[in-house]
């Protein structure tokens, strides 16, 4: 009797340092952590966005543009380079504040969050450069996705960033290498997004998610896939963020 | 001697394939329109008659921007139309079955003295401040659309507009935006130089608009000052100020609301002095004359959207006026040809204070879109409604619109002679 309590005693000791190894860094930390591995300021980029339907391809929009700053209070701007019918088009995104810019006009129009058209993904889910910023860790455990040892975070929004498009994520992040590989987004009670994360391709010593495909909570079926065709950085004063910047905004690939 | 032509042509292309990779391909649009309409005209045998005709238009525009080196850019549209009804009036058809168009809408040069700071531009460019939809109170320097084909999304700004020649400077500071736009005055003999009207419309006074904006939280703030004179020597040679100031915020991820007003110091309008036999109207000068609009957008996650709007018109006749110029309508309808129309024909209502707007659109499909919406005036309920379908592809659209005046013979819309309009419209995009 005494062999098996100190036999389960010792287990005890050895689940205990086996988490405390595993967990070594509070889960905050690892999610900046998680983060910063994949952040890269002053990202510009050539983007593909595909919506479908099941299998059948609804629409494609090429976007080029930058994003500068972190967290979803990134600010970015976008240009459509194709189709043909929206070219031309620009648009900025300032947190929760989107403007929208026909071509031959000079006057932005504002639009709200939800009327940005690009297929399953919001304006959040376009500019998002990580997670930390935005949402508390509310706890931390060991999953498997797709065969794959993660670690599920689970998050939910800080108080400072109430209008963030979601009020809670489920985040499993692949434990060898801190690259996030899928995400629930919801109000909390309601699934409204789908998130899976691949293509990792390293950038400027970044490991950055190439492809990005989001499914809608209510139909799966619906999704866009994001894919960066072209990445690289470019230096730009924030004054160019601004509303009356866009009509003197000439796009350019990343060079 | 050798000709320079090819190898200034060489030169240009090597600029052109070094210059920044940029989103400077031609943007070209076609666009396709066939208008059947059907409104009231005088009957040979006295009273009034329906007459229906169908317009044709095909329009063209191309743009294009050119970086030439960083910070400084080439930028233009050109758009021309060949049109069968130039007046877009049924019982108004001119001898000439096909009437052409063209000008240049904007050619500018833009150069970022500082980047992302400092910005200066010369050339023509359209300046639009308004964030209106049905009315645009705070586009206070504007040439109005371009062709005859009725604008029947029932917005105020059509597809093409005219800019103005000028220069402009805008100072990019902090969450201020400070822009000063100058305009001079440029007229000519439209018999001594008739190409020019190919090119651009006259600028009968010199303008100067000086617009600041602020960011205040999520909210845009932006005031504008108009200075205009024609100078010496033309019919109207005093200094006149516009002033105005508009806002735009967001309420949650679903709403955004806009509100705006000008001030003019003094505006004309046609008024009536008669309304018994013979009618009688002149031209009358009003004094600060203003003009507001408040609005709303709500869309929800499926793209279902709502927007509303309501302006004043100070220009426009309340109460006694208003009763007044009604009578002198329906007289002149009795009439025909016995004064000037006051009450505009087949579109924009603007005789009355007091108007409201809705649109209900959303998507019905991945492809097709659906609009409708109308124009109330809140004086005399009446007004004007229209629906649009939209089939989008992505090279391609195709627009189906009707518009149809409804009201009292007693009221503004039921005194238009406009009983239906129906737009079937391609677009080509190259």
């Amino acid at each position: 009797m005494t062999r098996i309590r100190v036999v389960l005693f010792l287990s005890m000791v050895s689940l205990l340092a086996a988490a405390a190894g595993a967990f070594a860094e509070s889960p905050s930390e690892m999610l900046a952590q998680v983060d910063a591995r994949r952040y890269i300021p002053n990202l510009s980029f050539v983007m593909q966005m595909t919506s479908f339907d099941g299998d059948k391809q609804v629409d494609t929009n090429t976007l080029w543009g930058f994003i500068k700053g972190t967290g979803t209070r990134n600010r970015s701007l976008l240009s459509f380079a194709g189709p043909a019918s929206v070219k031309g088009r620009k648009m900025l995104m300032d947190g929760n504040v989107v403007y929208l810019l026909f071509p031959r006009t000079t006057n932005p129009i504002r639009l709200s969050p939800l009327q940005v058209l690009l297929g399953q993904a919001s304006n959040g889910d376009v500019v998002r450069t990580g997670f930390s910023q935005d949402y508390d860790v509310s706890s931390l455990a060991e999953a498997e996705h797709g065969g794959v040892a993660c670690y599920l975070f689970t998050l939910t929004v800080k108080e400072t960033s109430k209008d963030a498009s979601y009020q809670k994520v489920l985040l499993w992040v692949e434990k060898q290498s801190l690259r996030p590989v899928y995400a629930e987004f919801s109000t909390g009670d309601k699934l409204l997004k789908q998130a899976t994360y691949s293509d990792y391709q390293s950038v400027m010593g970044k490991d950055l998610a190439f492809t990005m495909d989001i499914h809608d909570g209510d139909n799966p079926q619906k999704h866009t896939v994001m894919t960066y065709e072209k990445v690289g950085q470019k230096q730009v004063a924030d004054t160019v963020f601004r509303r009356d910047y866009l009509p003197s905004w000439v796009p350019e690939q990343p060079r | 001697m050798k000709k320079p032509l090819p190898v200034i042509l060489a030169l240009l292309g090597t600029y052109v394939l070094g210059a920044p990779l940029s989103l400077a391909a031609w943007n070209t649009q076609l666009v396709m329109d066939v208008l059947p309409t059907a409104a009231l005209a005088p009957a040979p045998a006295g009273g009034l008659m329906q007459a229906e005709t169908t317009e044709m238009t095909g329009q063209a525009a191309v743009s294009h921007t050119q970086p030439i080196v960083d910070g400084l850019s080439l930028s233009g549209t050109a758009w021309g139309m060949a049109d069968s009804l130039p007046t877009g009036i049924p019982f108004d058809t001119l001898p000439t079955k096909i009437d052409l168009q063209s000008r240049i809408l904007e050619l500018k040069l833009a150069w970022e003295a500082i980047p992302g700071t400092l910005i200066w531009d010369a050339g023509k460019k359209v300046i639009h401040p308004s964030s209106g939809f049905f009315r645009t109170p705070l586009n206070v320097i504007s040439h109005g659309a371009l062709g005859n084909a009725a604008n029947l999304s029932g917005g105020a700004v059509g597809t093409w507009e005219e800019g103005w020649v000028g220069t402009g400077l805008t100072a990019l500071l902090g969450s201020f935006t400070l822009s000063n736009f100058f305009s001079p005055r440029l007229a000519w003999s439209p018999a001594a130089d008739q190409v020019l009207q190919y090119v651009s419309t006259q600028q009968q006074d010199y303008q100067d608009l000086t617009q600041l904006d602020v960011r205040i939280g999520v909210a845009d703030v932006r005031l504008l000052g108009l200075l205009s004179s024609g100078g010496p020597g033309s019919a109207d040679p005093a200094v006149h100020l516009t002033a105005g100031m508009g806002v735009d915020s967001n309420i949650g991820d679903a709403v955004t609301v806009r509100a705006e007003g000008t001030i003019a110091d003094s505006r004309t309008r046609m008024a009536v002095t008669s309304d018994q036999l013979p009618l009688a109207a002149a031209v009358q000068t009003v004094s600060w004359v203003p003009e507001a609009l408040v609005g709303f957008t709500w869309t929800n996650k499926d793209q279902l959207s709502v927007m509303a709007e309501y302006c004043y018109n100070g220009l426009g006749f309340g109460g006694g006026d208003y009763s007044r110029l009604i009578t002198y309508s329906q007289a002149l309808r009795a009439n025909t040809g016995a004064g000037p129309d006051l009450l505009d024909q087949l579109g924009t209502f603007q005789a009355a204070q007091h108007y409201g707007f809705l649109r209900v659109s959303g998507k019905i499909d991945d492809r097709l879109s659906a609009a409708g919406w109308t124009t109330v005036n809140l004086q005399d309920l009446s007004g004007l409604t229209g629906i649009v379908l939209t089939l989008s592809y992505d090279a391609w659209t195709v627009n189906a619109s009707l518009m149809n005046a409804w009201g009292n013979t007693d009221t503004e819309a039921g005194l238009s002679p406009l009983l239906w309009k129906v737009d079937l419209e391609v677009s080509l995009f190259l």
